[in-house]
């Protein structure tokens, strides 16, 4: 942003003084008076990009306009004129849009119609305290009228054009998302939880209408489990519209603690029993259910992710390995033996691996996490590509008992396409499907917050109390450091708080 | 606001440039060497510009003038025809004595340079720029006019170009003649003629003489030609403004020229052999 702005803004003020010596002073206006250019730019530099640019730009453009051959009054007296005016706009702009984040083109239109009428009145009266001859008061009288008028009539076009090339100061800030009113997170999640995870909502909104019967722990469930295990979620799939949920398992994300009778979930995995070599579960949050069938196992962080899948409920080859930036991760089908912890690549919430039993592969396959690679062993369980819950190849999706297990390209959706269809792809890595330009609604790239959801750079501010802000389904310092090493946020797990922000009404 | 902390003694440093520039170029009554450091540096830029621009600010002027075009060119015939008649009857009042007077005699040598005005000043200032410079004998005194009369006089040159100061500009004063009463006086500019009005504020010097609208003004001369050529029509008598008490006559004078549109000008040249023969006598 800087560096193009010391490249745009000289740019446009040389051009502007040429094109105000060469051409504008050259036209037959109609009238006494003439626009002029270079006071324009500067005061749209000075509001478009701060004080300090428009201070620079104004005495570099009044400086050129004075030494510029046809001259024809003091050197120095546009450049004092035009950077006064170029900071003031940038000064006046700076602390008008101070409390108001949001940047209204009528608030920057009027300031630079006031510097512009105000640089005006200062090359008059700066010309008469220095007794130019030709700035007496008749003259300014006649000329100083209809130069503002041609200048105020040029604001909106000069301000437009050089928001557009310079670039407005919203841009360099930090990404904030916005969402819009429709797409704020706590309707996508309402949403979201009424079909594939009923248990995957925001702090404070209602809880669902069984709450679980063994698990004690937090949880958050996405899409259908087995039936067998989540007889809930497997309600749920069925209310859903076109989902018609057979008895086959389905990639499931285990929030917390899934399992039965789970002591790894959350803050229970804080606890760190002996026999998980007292690890902590690291940055993520809610881990995925413990089988009960499992032996030792090494239960390692699993990195930036905080939300785990289920695990497989036989655990012999159980590789505890950090999903990475996986966030959420499906419980592994039931049936599954090996089940290899992997992290999830860009994707975020990754659906549970197809149950290969002897041969899978070490690696993550490319991009994909768990990315299958014989489709044919595992036909209905593929592992999602890119995306959060997909299958292998995209040409699967054809199956419809398949969709229902995954499902593709919305998130947290059930077979049949949600209602708010915007609630497609957001935008990279961010639940989003393999391929996401044809995915990608325009609407939501802005808002997409990076390369994670739910650890926005900086979290929209209107619904901090809903929306992934600190205390939601998040810990406070998202993934940078192992934050389970330190205190203070191991303490707030311990407290129990999670546990009141996650299921809030329930407590 | 720490951005507006930081950058203020920038802003501190950068007024007190400017201030300086005024003061130095006020001592130098703006002549000082920063407008020839700004004529070098952006003179062949402004030339190129110009030449860029010059069609369309053409049309502009063909647009914002008379309709028709032959309006305009009866127009121009007009004023080439009382220039003529200007010229003509100042040969027939005394040409020989005026020839002495205006140091003509001789074989004339005078020569004109043609450039084409690429730039113009803002609308406090009446100067302009041409395309001519000392690369095509263009030295500053200069006298600058085009078809109609007199224009300016050239005051900063560099290699390529050359600023004009109008006669209308109010630092400008150049001696004038009246072309049928031989009387002398000065004409000085009011400004803000490239934006409106033009016209310029005669005084004789004589207090008897007698001042009638429709006189035509012609120029005094300079010792050498500069600043000012001999003979170069620069307008006629609109409006005496004297008062019967004032000691010297005064009137409005329209020039010519038409100094919104200029477009092509010719700067005369001076021979030098000429003017030194004539400065030494």
């Amino acid at each position: 942003m800087i560096a193009r702005r010391a490249l745009v803004c000289p740019i446009i003020v040389f051009l502007a003084v040429i094109g105000q010596l060469a051409v504008v002073n050259r036209l037959p206006l109609p009238g006494v008076g003439k626009p002029d250019i270079v006071l324009l730019v500067v005061a749209a530099i000075g509001i478009a990009a701060g004080p300090a640019t428009g201070l620079l730009a104004g005495f570099a453009g009044g400086l050129a306009i004075d030494v510029a051959p046809p001259g024809g009054h003091l050197a120095g007296e546009y450049a004092l004129v035009y950077c006064l005016v170029g900071y003031g706009c940038g000064r006046i702009r700076d602390l008008a849009q101070g409390s108001s984040a949001e940047r209204s083109a009528m608030a920057s239109l009027t300031v630079m119609a006031v510097g512009v009428a105000a640089g005006e009145a200062g090359k008059a009266g700066l010309g008469m305290m220095l007794s130019d001859p030709n700035v007496t008061g008749p003259v300014v009288k006649h000329v100083l009228p209809a130069a503002i008028i041609y200048d105020l009539l040029l604001c909106p076009f000069v301000l437009w054009f050089v928001s557009l090339t310079v670039g407005t100061p919203a841009s360099e800030r930090a990404p904030e998302p916005q969402f819009p009113p429709s797409l704020r997170l706590a309707p996508a999640f309402r949403l979201a939880s009424a079909g594939a995870a009923p248990r995957l909502r925001l702090a404070g909104t209602t809880p669902p209408p069984v709450p679980p019967p063994v698990r004690t722990e937090p949880r958050l469930r996405l899409a259908g489990g087995r039936s067998s295990l989540s007889p809930r979620t497997n309600a749920a799939f069925s209310s859903a519209p076109g989902s018609a949920l057979s008895g086959r398992p389905t990639p499931r994300l285990n929030l917390a603690s899934a399992g039965r009778g789970n002591q790894l979930g959350g803050a229970s995995a804080l606890r760190a029993p002996a026999r998980l070599q007292g690890k902590t579960p690291g940055k993520g949050w809610l881990r995925p259910p413990r089988q009960a069938s499992r032996t030792v196992r090494q239960r390692r962080s699993p990195g930036k992710g905080w939300i785990v899948a289920g695990k497989p409920a036989a655990a012999g080859s159980w590789q505890p390995k950090t999903p990475g930036k996986g966030w959420v991760r499906p419980p592994r089908p039931p049936g599954m033996t090996t089940w290899r912890r992997r992290s999830p690549g860009k994707g975020w919430i990754v659906a549970g691996r197809p149950a290969t039993p002897v041969n899978w592969q070490p690696r993550s396959p490319g991009k994909g996490w768990a990315r299958s690679p014989k489709p044919q062993a595992a036909p209905k369980r593929k592992s999602p590509g890119r995306g959060w819950i997909r299958p292998a190849a995209s040409g699967a999706l054809a199956a419809p008992a398949f969709r229902r297990s995954s499902p593709g390209k919305g998130w947290l959706r059930p077979a049949a396409p949600p209602p708010a269809p915007r609630i497609k792809s957001p935008g990279r890595g961010w639940l989003r499907s393999a391929a996401p330009g044809a995915l990608a609604a325009p609407s939501w790239r802005p808002s997409s917050p990076g390369k994670g959801w739910l650890r926005p750079a900086k979290p929209p501010p209107a619904p901090r109390l809903k929306s992934p802000g600190r205390g939601w389904l998040r810990p406070a310092r998202p993934p940078r450091q192992n934050w389970y090493t330190k205190g203070p946020s191991t303490r707030w797990l311990r407290r129990g708080r999670r546990k009141r922000l996650l299921l809030g009404g329930r407590r | 606001m720490h951005e507006a902390r930081r950058i203020r003694p920038v802003l501190i440093v950068l007024l007190v440039v400017a201030v300086a520039l005024i003061t130095f170029d006020f001592r130098d009554s703006g002549a000082s060497p920063v407008h020839t450091i700004g004529a070098d540096v952006f003179g062949p830029v402004e030339r190129v510009a110009g030449d860029i621009a010059s069609p369309f600010v053409g049309f502009f002027h063909a647009a914002s003038g008379n309709d028709s075009s032959e309006i305009s060119a009866l127009q121009k015939q007009n004023d080439q025809l009382r220039a003529e008649l200007a010229q003509a009857q100042v040969s027939k009042a005394a040409q020989v004595q005026l020839e002495q007077l205006l140091r003509l005699s001789g074989s004339g040598g005078y020569r004109v340079v043609a450039a084409s005005v690429i730039a113009a000043g803002g609308e406090y200032s009446d100067t302009v720029t041409i395309n001519a410079g000392s690369r095509n004998g263009v030295a500053p005194n200069e006298t600058v006019l085009n078809g109609d009369g007199l224009v300016g006089v050239v005051t900063v040159v560099t290699s390529d170009t050359a600023t004009v100061q109008l006669a209308t500009d109010a630092n400008a004063t150049v001696g004038v003649r009246m072309a049928g009463t031989r009387q002398i006086g000065a004409v000085s500019g009011t400004g803000q003629t490239m934006a409106g009005t033009n016209d310029l504020r005669l005084t004789l010097f004589s207090a008897t003489a007698t001042l009638h609208p429709g006189e035509e003004i012609v120029t005094f001369g300079s010792v050498g030609g500069r600043p000012y050529a001999p003979g170069v029509p620069v307008g006629e008598v609109v409006t005496v403004t004297s008062q019967q008490c004032a000691l010297t006559q005064s009137a409005l004078v329209r020039p010519y020229a038409d100094f919104s549109g200029l477009g092509v000008v010719g700067v005369v040249i001076p021979p030098p052999a000429k003017a030194k023969a004539t400065a030494h006598r």
